[in-house]
């Protein structure tokens, strides 16, 4: 009985942080959602606002191709990345180090730069393309309704990819050398030795990488919001957006409350699934 | 078919020297032991033969053809290594058809040819498990069954016994053996276990320090041992060395006791080394003095630690010795037996 205590007492400051920091905004809110402004009881009031709101399914769609496309871009080109750097080479630490930039630098700051370089009049985007005749007019990147979310698309990927080449590129060096050896005997060639030594063995690796990367993805709001604030025409808006213009913007807290419960459901669903789906059925490789 | 020559090949490091030039000879079918002590290069050598590491100079051949250049999957030769190696998210099965799927053979061929070297091995209820539920023996056995399933040339071993414990040892040198005198395909096989190479080889190979100390059958090594090395490496207990002199076909020990020689011709060097092996001493009660310092008796024979002329050595003798430490006995050595090696180059006297 006394050594129960004892532990509970240990536990009981942590435990008591976590209650401050997670449960208790995780209840206001959900208070928050069934109140009105003055603080009075009204439902599902607000569920029913923000759901017949014309840009709510837009934004959930918006966010479905935003993340999922990066999340795909994101791992290929990380998982390639990885496997080039884990090659012998001449320079290899010095592009080793390079690679990691992007990730390194602040989101603010790397989504102003790419703003600029995506300017239609003095970007070096459009200058790189119009000079050679690539393109003969300039394209408005960041206005164009067809290439706006292609582009924030692609900005995300080249932030995010660096971590998987990181996390994958280390998963790659403890594959014991002697494997790439038998391989070699066995008679594989260098894409062979890709798919049947090095993907099964960063296997677990990417698994776990894919999973932050949708819970970052579903909560990205950085890049779109400094570039184009969900803009044009909602074209870019992504449920977290939504929320924070909900709030900030229109400051229909109760509301915003509301689009945040209802996104953190489908969030847990989609986490769900995925870890359902990923958890090998044979439970032996590995 | 599997001939390997190793014409004067030499490795380096950068500027490290690892190998100064080796030759060997392997026929089709033999089963060669390269054995030495930690360092001496026998890896490098086999991971040159199967292309994992570039030839510096010199040339290897496999089958008539020059192989340096060519990558490990052109060379028609399969390997164990020491860790076995086996891929870990693969079954058993797939392990050893592994080969046969990157040459893009018949699913069946491969089912069936991996069912045979499963039921050589009595590997055939393990064929659905993953590596890591299997035993060290048994793991050793997939690694064997994957370089069997392939039907190579040659087999290549890498201390492919090191890591299983004293019985499984003896169990799977005997199943080794037997696999090589059924499939009779040329085997190179390294090992820094003397009696490893003593039981299994039909030649061994003994290196040290880079270069080749002696070539020959187990029993030419060990009754004709060409320097102190061999003659100190191949054999246990090792053989006995007593540093001495010549003196008129007499040998004289460091502490004066004079040796009868067998007539091994004109000598002119005074310096010699005796090298007895342990067996080679009898009690006699009309022989030389010796200390016993301990004694181990083992049952089928007694293995005794004797102070003689000058020298600790060991004596194993059939009978058995009722005798305490301290005490004295009297042996005389076998004067057919016994080696006799110049003391500064080590290299071997006579016939
Ligand atoms: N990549 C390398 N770079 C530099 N030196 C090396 C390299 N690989 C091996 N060596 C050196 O080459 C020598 C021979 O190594 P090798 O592995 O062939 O020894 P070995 O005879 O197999 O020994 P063991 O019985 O311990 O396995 C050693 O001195 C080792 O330090
Ligand atoms: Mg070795």
């Amino acid at each position: 009985m006394v050594r129960q205590s004892t532990g509970l007492v240990f536990v009981l400051p942590a435990l008591i942080v976590l209650a401050m920091l997670i449960a208790y905004p995780l209840a206001y809110t959900g208070l928050l959602s069934v109140s009105d402004q003055q603080g009075n009881f009204v439902g599902a009031r607000n569920f029913a606002t923000v759901l017949a709101a014309r840009a709510t399914p837009q934004a959930f769609w918006n966010t479905v191709y935003f993340v999922g496309a990066s999340i795909v871009f994101q791992v290929i080109l990380g998982t390639a990345g990885a496997i080039l750097l884990n090659q012998n080479f001449t320079g290899r630490a010095i592009v080793r180090s390079i690679t990691i930039i992007p990730w390194v630098v602040p989101g603010i700051v790397a989504a102003t730069t790419w703003a600029w370089m995506f300017h239609t009049e003095f970007g070096i985007i459009n200058y790189m393309m119009t000079a050679p005749g690539l393109i003969e007019a300039p394209i408005g990147w960041l206005t164009n309704r067809d290439t706006v979310m292609p582009v924030l698309i692609a900005i995300n990927v080249w932030k995010m990819f660096p971590f998987v080449t990181v996390m994958v590129l280390a998963g790659l060096q403890s594959i014991p050398n002697d494997l790439y050896e038998a391989a070699r005997i066995d008679g594989a060639n260098f894409w062979e030795e890709v798919w049947h030594i090095m993907l099964p063995q960063v296997r677990s690796v990417i698994t776990a990488v894919t999973l932050l990367l949708v819970i970052w993805g579903l909560n990205s709001i950085t890049i779109i919001y400094a570039i184009t604030r969900g803009g044009p025409a909602n074209r870019t808006l992504i449920t977290p957006i939504q929320i924070f213009r909900l709030a900030f913007d229109a400051v229909q807290f109760n509301q915003a409350a509301a689009l945040s419960v209802l996104f953190f459901a489908v969030a847990i669903v989609i986490v769900f699934f995925y870890v359902r789906l990923v958890q090998s059925p044979s439970g032996g490789a590995r | 078919m599997g001939s390997v020559s190793i014409r004067n090949v030499h490795k380096s490091y950068g500027a490290l020297p690892i190998l100064h030039g080796v030759s060997v000879d392997i026929a089709d079918g033999e089963f060669v032991i390269l054995v030495g002590p930690s360092g001496c290069g026998k890896s490098t050598l086999l991971r040159m033969l199967a292309g994992l590491e570039a030839i510096t100079g010199g040339e290897v051949l496999i089958d008539g053809q020059v192989v340096n250049t060519k990558p490990p999957k052109e060379r028609d030769i399969a390997m164990v290594f020491q860790s076995y190696a086996l891929y870990p998210h693969m079954t058993v099965e797939a392990n050893m058809g592994f080969s046969l799927k990157l040459s893009r053979a018949p699913k069946a061929e491969i089912k069936s040819r991996v069912a045979v070297a499963a039921k050589s091995l009595g590997l055939e209820p393990y064929l659905q498990r993953y590596p890591k539920h299997l035993s060290g023996g048994q793991r050793q056995r997939v690694a064997m069954g994957r370089a069997i399933v392939r039907d190579p040339a040659v087999f290549l071993f890498d201390e492919p016994l090191s890591n299983l414990d004293a019985k499984l040892r003896v169990q799977m040198r005997s199943e080794i053996k037997q696999n090589h005198q059924r499939l009779r395909t040329t085997t190179v096989y390294v090992t820094h276990d003397q009696i490893e190479a003593m039981t299994m080889a039909d030649r061994i190979v003994v290196m040290n320090a880079g270069r080749i100390e002696q070539i020959g059958t187990p029993l030419e090594l060990y009754d004709r041992p060409a320097n102190m090395f061999v003659a100190g490496f191949i054999g246990s207990p090792a053989m006995n060395f007593l540093a001495g002199n010549l003196q008129q076909s007499e040998f004289s020990a460091s502490d004066g006791s004079k040796i009868a020689l067998p007539d091994v011709g004109n000598i002119n060097v005074d310096k010699i080394t005796l090298g007895v092996r342990p067996e080679h001493f009898r009690i006699d009660l009309k022989g030389l003095p010796a200390e016993v310092i301990t004694i181990e008796p083992t049952g089928a024979e007694t293995q005794v630690m004797m102070r003689f002329c000058g020298h600790d050595v060991v004596g194993v003798f059939r009978e058995r010795i009722d005798v305490a430490a301290g005490q004295t006995i009297r042996v005389s050595l076998d004067r057919e037996k016994l080696h006799l090696f110049d003391t500064k180059t080590g290299k071997r006297i006579g016939g």
